[in-house]
């Protein structure tokens, strides 16, 4: 639309709030990493400071397989700035066979076709040279 | 909060609720303690402490309560700032309760003001950066979106019970002067179930329009009370909060709120059941919520909410009256102060000063609040608070 001005979509600013040099150094080769805790196992997204099962930092990055089931859903109509170009698109909760939740788009489906519990796989949307942002489509 | 009488709420303040209104955030707190002073009789200098809410417009000030205090001319030997969201005004109540019992002060004007509407928001940071903000998640519209649908998946959702909710809270809007001048229009069924869909299946008129406005209440001994003379009162007699239910959780059912902990908390302390509850004045961002607030804290079964909304009148004149005062959805939000509006009806109303609302037999009631949208799970703060007279 000629003369309006609209704020691009918004890329991520790894180390804002910790380091996650990890995860982005994985997505730029296609893989998805995520923290688990040395001493339980048990894997944890967003990323955090330390394990949220035992309170202790010992964690470790470790590449998933990027698959699991849509948890939950929603068609946005109403579009979070930068993002004004996609109306309508997908969020979704996707929990991972890991046992995390991941909020990301849901990409290469019809609104109307998507379902709880709907198995998705990996992939992967090319933001910019920089960036490649995780997503999931039908597996 | 210890159960019984020994705490008193003997004032409130409220401001008119406004889109854009263009007052800052001292401005409209200073119509607040206006009304309080002018309302209770009480000279200035008897309030030794305040307990006030963070905003979205002031809240890059990280010593705003100080700056509050400096404004309104308050020397506090006991001052707080809640950053507990929607959550802070009753939840300040709690804390000026225990502050006063420990004898740290006496007198607490507890104070929400926040003018978010004609301010540019504070920025909460943290993860969104790299883990929402790319994903284009419409904020709360968008994860009450994701709550909605897995609450429709496991319990289905019944768009009639919804419709009923936003009627009856905007029926009671229309009675309120301070409710929003924009939002006091009749409202039908059919034009909320017609309303645009933006963050399916989230209507528009399923959420809250942010504003300004403030608003407060002032909170003693009831020993003290009663020596300064004050005309009316009503006591906290049970509290329950949580802050991050379920944090550690990485697949928490997401339909189920802190209100399952904190409910029964508040009611166990008050010796009540949800019968003897006689009107609810619930933190209302969005319809559904309401859903789940009666369901955790145990009004009805998980996934009846709908059931009990449609065989309940919770109109002013019901079996249980509702937010009559329109309830933030149909009044307005102001801002982060939005969790003080339904509060201060509920005092309104046990003082008998609700005009032509008012409930025949306000004998006690329940207030909750809910704060912040945390990442993938239900919202992250909840608090009921029961108010009672003797």
């Amino acid at each position: 639309m000629s003369g309006e001005r609209r704020p691009p979509r918004p890329l991520p600013r790894p180390g804002a709030y910790m380091d996650t040099a990890p995860f982005w150094a994985g997505a730029r080769e296609g893989k998805l990493l995520l923290q688990f805790c040395r001493r339980t196992g048990r894997a944890q997204f967003f990323p955090r400071p330390a394990s949220l099962a035992t309170g202790r930092r010992d964690i470790e990055w470790r590449e998933v397989a990027g698959r699991g089931v849509v948890y939950s859903f929603t068609n946005t109509f109403n579009a979070w700035p930068g993002h004004e170009d996609r109306v309508p698109y997908l969020c979704a909760l996707v929990e991972l066979d890991e046992g995390v939740r991941i909020l990301a788009n849901l990409l290469n489906v019809r609104a109307e076709d998507v379902r709880i519990g709907m198995k998705v796989k990996l992939c992967w949307e090319r933001l910019t040279e920089e960036f490649r942002y995780p997503a999931f489509e039908p597996a | 909060m210890r159960k019984g009488y020994d705490i008193a709420v003997i004032g409130y303040g409220e401001t008119r609720i406004a889109l854009r209104g263009g007052r800052s955030s001292y401005e409209l707190a200073a119509e607040v303690l206006e009304q309080i002073l002018e309302q209770t009789g009480i000279d200035k200098s008897e309030i030794d402490g305040l307990a006030i809410g963070e905003t979205m417009s002031e809240t890059s000030n990280p010593f705003w309560g100080v700056y509050m205090c400096e404004m309104l001319g308050l020397t506090p030997s006991w001052m707080q700032v809640n950053g507990i969201g929607g959550a802070s005004g009753i939840g300040a109540i709690a804390r000026a309760a225990s502050a006063i019992r420990d004898g740290v002060c006496e007198m607490v004007l507890v104070l929400l003001a926040d003018a978010q509407s004609s301010s540019r928001p504070t920025e909460q940071g943290a993860y969104r950066h790299e883990f929402m903000y790319p994903v284009g998640l419409r904020g709360p519209v968008g994860a009450f979106g994701l709550l909605s649908q897995r609450y429709r998946h496991q319990y289905g959702l019944n768009e009639r019970a919804l419709a009923r909710l936003a009627v009856t809270q905007r029926r009671h809007a229309l009675m309120n002067p301070n409710a929003c001048e924009k939002l006091r229009v009749p409202l039908t069924e059919e034009e909320y179930l017609a309303s645009k869909i933006v963050s399916e299946p989230l209507r528009i008129l399923d959420s809250v329009m942010v504003c300004d406005g403030a608003n407060g209440v002032l909170v003693t001994s009831t020993d003290k009370a009663k020596k300064l003379g004050a005309r009316k009162m009503v006591h906290p007699v049970g509290y329950g909060e949580i802050t991050n239910f379920r944090g550690t959780d990485m697949l928490p059912d997401v339909t189920v709120s802190g209100f399952s902990v904190a409910g029964p908390k508040a009611l166990a302390q008050a010796a009540m059941t949800p019968r003897d509850i006689r009107m609810i004045h619930p933190y209302d961002d969005f319809l559904i919520a309401l859903l789940m607030t009666f369901e955790d804290i145990g009004f009805c079964a998980k996934g009846a909410g709908a059931q009990f909304v449609l065989d309940t009148d919770l109109s002013w004149r019901g079996t249980l009256p509702l937010n009559t005062s329109g309830g933030q959805i149909s009044a307005g939000q102001a801002g982060l102060a939005g969790g003080g509006t339904n509060l201060v009806e509920a005092v309104r109303q046990m003082f008998g000063e609700a005009g032509e609302r008012q409930v025949a037999d306000p004998r006690n009631a329940m207030v909750t609040g809910i704060g912040v949208i945390p990442y993938g799970r239900n919202w992250g703060v909840s608090n009921v608070l029961i108010l009672a007279q003797p």
